[in-house]
């Protein structure tokens, strides 16, 4: 009963983490058409740098209040916002009327930059701050320990779930985004600025990366490759749920996650086949993903 | 040497399979020549600056002939880029303090300056192979070193051999190599130890310290290195420790970082021991996450590689009590103090040269080119002038070298180093910053009790494997 308490919570937690990485990469594509291939670095920029602002902070104030050091995680999110918000218009603009391929190679190129760029400023080694995630206690649930920080982290991804969705769906600028992403030409001509919601979405879908990438760091911490092994991942959430489509990417990150543990308990052999076995079978069934547009 | 070789098989074959003798863990150890503790000096002896001298390793003797002064090329191969550049700096590092401490005094023979041609090993196994040809065909390298991979190993020392370029491998420490890939090696040479002795170690540590443990689970990455820690432990601990049974596994691809679920597997599956051969950065989050699970509190864990990757990498809130592994190989502070003043001096040097504690690979980097520089000298005294590889070689099989870790030993049949393995337990110490092994419980184990020997006839999925399961007593 605990085991199969704490295995649910479990994929609820990884959930939410592919959701936080695979969701900004479904606006992208929904708004701009363009599969970022950088999405996994900008995710993983966010780790390091939420890892490298805590650990500064903590090292300086070791009797700083827990609550700064969560605020603190905000940079990662916020520093892969403002990485995003300085590529679109410099690097990917100018490709837009060229043909799919070349955007590939520039944001695939920019996934090795970016790679190299972290390694540079932050070395090898693996960068933690464990700090944050210390904070939270275990908590016991029904005879169950349970990390109170993986708690935090499905709030998290909830949270953004809703956010993302109200922001979408009820707000102004949410209806120039799925116009947008609708017929370019026609909201163009309609007097949307669609330079503008362009560097807009790509700077959220960055932002929601480099969060992802920040609030899995404590426990995780920032390592080289890991936004090569998230991108993978995202790709098959967005895959199972339809690329460009955020219902897509959560019903993705729920089935990847819960398929992941089943995958994990029962065919430990085969733990990574399992999940590419779903995406396979989702394409078989239904090309597109689950929720694609028609 | 055939007759030899099938005479030793069919004698072990016939001693042991009607018949496994059983012996008490006392004697076992007795007869296994296992070491634990009793390090001498301690740990705290090899602090900065410690109390051993840096010298700078006296010049060979005076070489004979006319030696052309054109540069020594090296081509070191590891890891820059990846999450495997954790370990692949650090060899980096060790070839280039041995490179710079080696043309301080001149060069190889006072004369030919080493020149080291970097390649990045994380291009994959396909890109490495041409990067090999590359540099032997267009850079004419006079010396190929490094490689971590143990998937890269096996692909490029038949090329090596087919180029005949004389190479030092650091790592990539499979098995396989030498009794699959390249069977019969000229040009192909390997420092560090066999990557069978890693399970091997762990569960010689395991079952001395907690002789009870029968329940095991198990959590490796899944590739060739894991694969190959799960069998090797699991037969040892059959000889070691009777009944085991295997209540859980999990194989997390190389690379991940999030283990909630193989954490929870583990749990419910109530094992005495939980071993893992998970590294690098995986490893860091492994610990972290599975504290937060109480996992440590619930079950011993043994473990190949925790000490393995770099010292620093790991923090204060490292477990204390687990068997932590140094890839069988060498920890910076072992051997301890005084006992090996080569170690002290090394850690030294490293230290002042990189402002880090050296890991394995930086070791296995360093002692490489000193074990390159010590056989042309030895064959510079015999036949003068500059050696021709075949001298060099003719050098280095059978050497024996005083290298920071201890003595190496390299066979000449196989052309393997050996070492005697080393594995201890966790502990945290004021006098550093991350842990380090209990001085007091250092496990050595000569490496020729846990390798299968010289022409042991060849077996399934590994040659140890089959020796161990076939000669190994088992402890009643």
């Amino acid at each position: 009963m605990d085991t199969l308490l704490s295995q649910i919570l479990n994929s609820l937690f990884y959930a939410s983490i592919l959701f936080l990485i695979a969701c900004g990469l479904s606006l992208v594509y929904g708004v701009m058409r363009i599969v970022n291939m950088a999405h996994g670095n900008l995710y993983a920029f966010g780790a390091y740098v939420a890892a490298w602002t805590v650990g500064l902070v903590a090292g300086r104030l070791p009797d700083v209040n827990p609550v700064v050091l969560f605020v603190l995680l905000l940079a990662g999110a916020l520093a892969a916002g403002a990485a995003g918000a300085v590529l679109e218009p410099t690097l990917l603009r100018p490709l837009y009327k060229r043909a799919e391929e070349y955007q590939l190679l520039m944001t695939f190129g920019l996934l090795l930059v970016l790679e190299d760029v972290m390694r540079l400023l932050w070395g090898p080694h693996p960068l933690t701050a464990s700090v944050v995630s210390d904070a939270l206690p275990s908590v016991s649930l029904l005879g169950l320990t349970y990390p109170g920080y993986n708690l935090f982290v499905i709030v998290i991804g909830g949270v953004a779930a809703l956010a993302l969705w109200a922001f979408v769906y009820r707000t102004r600028f949410g209806v120039m985004l799925r116009a947008t992403s609708q017929d370019m030409r026609m909201a163009s001509a309609l007097g949307i600025n669609v330079k503008r919601v362009y560097v807009q979405a790509f700077t959220i879908g960055c932002l929601m990366a480099g969060l992802g990438g920040a609030v899995v760091m404590p426990i995780s911490g920032a390592v080289l490759g890991m936004g090569v092994d998230a991108l993978v991942l995202a790709f098959v959430v967005v895959v199972i749920g339809g690329l460009g489509s955020l219902e897509g990417a959560l019903v993705g990150a729920l089935i990847v996650g819960f398929v992941r543990t089943l995958g994990i308990m029962y065919f430990a052999e085969v733990e990574l086949a399992v999940l590419y076995l779903i995406a396979a079978i989702v394409l078989f069934v239904r090309p597109a993903g689950l929720f694609a547009r028609a | 040497m055939l007759a030899h070789h099938s005479f030793t098989t069919t004698a072990e074959l016939k001693g042991e399979h009607h018949m496994v003798p059983e012996v008490s863990r006392r004697q076992f150890m007795e007869r296994f020549g296992i070491t634990i503790g009793a390090l001498g000096a301690g740990a705290s002896s090899l602090l900065l600056p410690g109390t051993a001298q840096a010298q700078t390793p006296a010049p060979g003797p005076k070489p004979k002939g006319n030696i052309p002064d054109k540069p020594y090329k090296t081509g070191h191969m590891t890891f820059f880029t990846g999450p495997a550049a954790v370990l692949g700096e650090p060899s980096y590092k060790g070839h280039m303090l041995a490179a710079e401490e080696i043309n301080a005094q001149g060069g190889l023979l006072g004369k030919r300056k080493i020149e080291t041609l970097k390649a990045d090993e994380a291009a994959g196994t396909d890109a490495n192979v041409k990067e090999l040809r590359r540099m032997k065909l267009s850079e004419n390298i006079d010396c190929f070193t490094g490689v971590i991979s143990s998937g890269n190993t096996p692909a490029l020392g038949p090329v090596a051999e087919e180029l005949k370029v004389l190479t030092l491998f650091d790592d990539g420490c499979t098995d396989f190599l030498f009794e699959k890939a390249v069977p019969n090696p000229h040009y192909v040479f390997r420092v560090t130890n066999i990557q069978s002795a890693d399970g091997i170690m762990a569960a010689l540590a395991a079952s001395t310290a907690w002789p009870k443990i029968t329940k095991i689970a198990h959590i490796h990455p899944d590739y060739s290195y894991g694969r190959n820690a799960f069998d090797h432990f699991n037969i040892a601990m059959k000889k070691l420790s009777g009944n085991i049974e295997v209540v859980s596994e999990a194989w997390p691809k190389l690379g991940t970082t999030e283990f909630t679920a193989h954490i929870t597997k583990t749990i419910s599956a109530k094992p005495d021991l939980l071993f893992c051969s998970v590294w690098g950065g995986d490893y860091v989050a492994l610990y972290k996450q599975a504290l937060k699970y109480d996992l440590y509190k619930k079950m011993k864990v043994a473990t190949t590689l925790a000490f393995g990757v770099a010292p620093h990498a790991l923090g204060k809130d490292h477990p204390e009590g687990i068997v932590a592994g140094v890839h069988a190989n060498y920890h910076f502070l072992y051997p301890a103090g005084n006992k090996w003043p080569l170690n002290a001096q090394f850690v030294k040097k490293y230290y002042e040269r990189w402002k880090e504690y050296p890991n394995f690979e930086a070791e296995g980097a360093y002692t490489s080119l000193y074990m390159l520089k010590m056989p042309v000298e030895n064959a510079n005294h015999l036949v003068g002038g500059w050696p021709e590889d075949d001298a060099i070689i003719a050098m280095l099989e059978g050497l024996m070298y005083e290298s920071p870790a201890g003595y190496v030993y390299i066979r000449p049949d196989n052309h393997q180093g050996y070492k005697d393995a080393i594995t201890g337990f966790a502990m945290q110490s004021k006098d550093y910053p991350f842990p380090i092994h209990d001085p007091k419980r250092v496990i050595t184990v000569p490496i020729r009790s846990i390798t299968a020997p010289p022409g042991y006839a060849k077996g399934e999925p590994t040659t140890t494997y089959k020796w161990i399961d076939e000669t190994w007593p088992r402890v009643s």
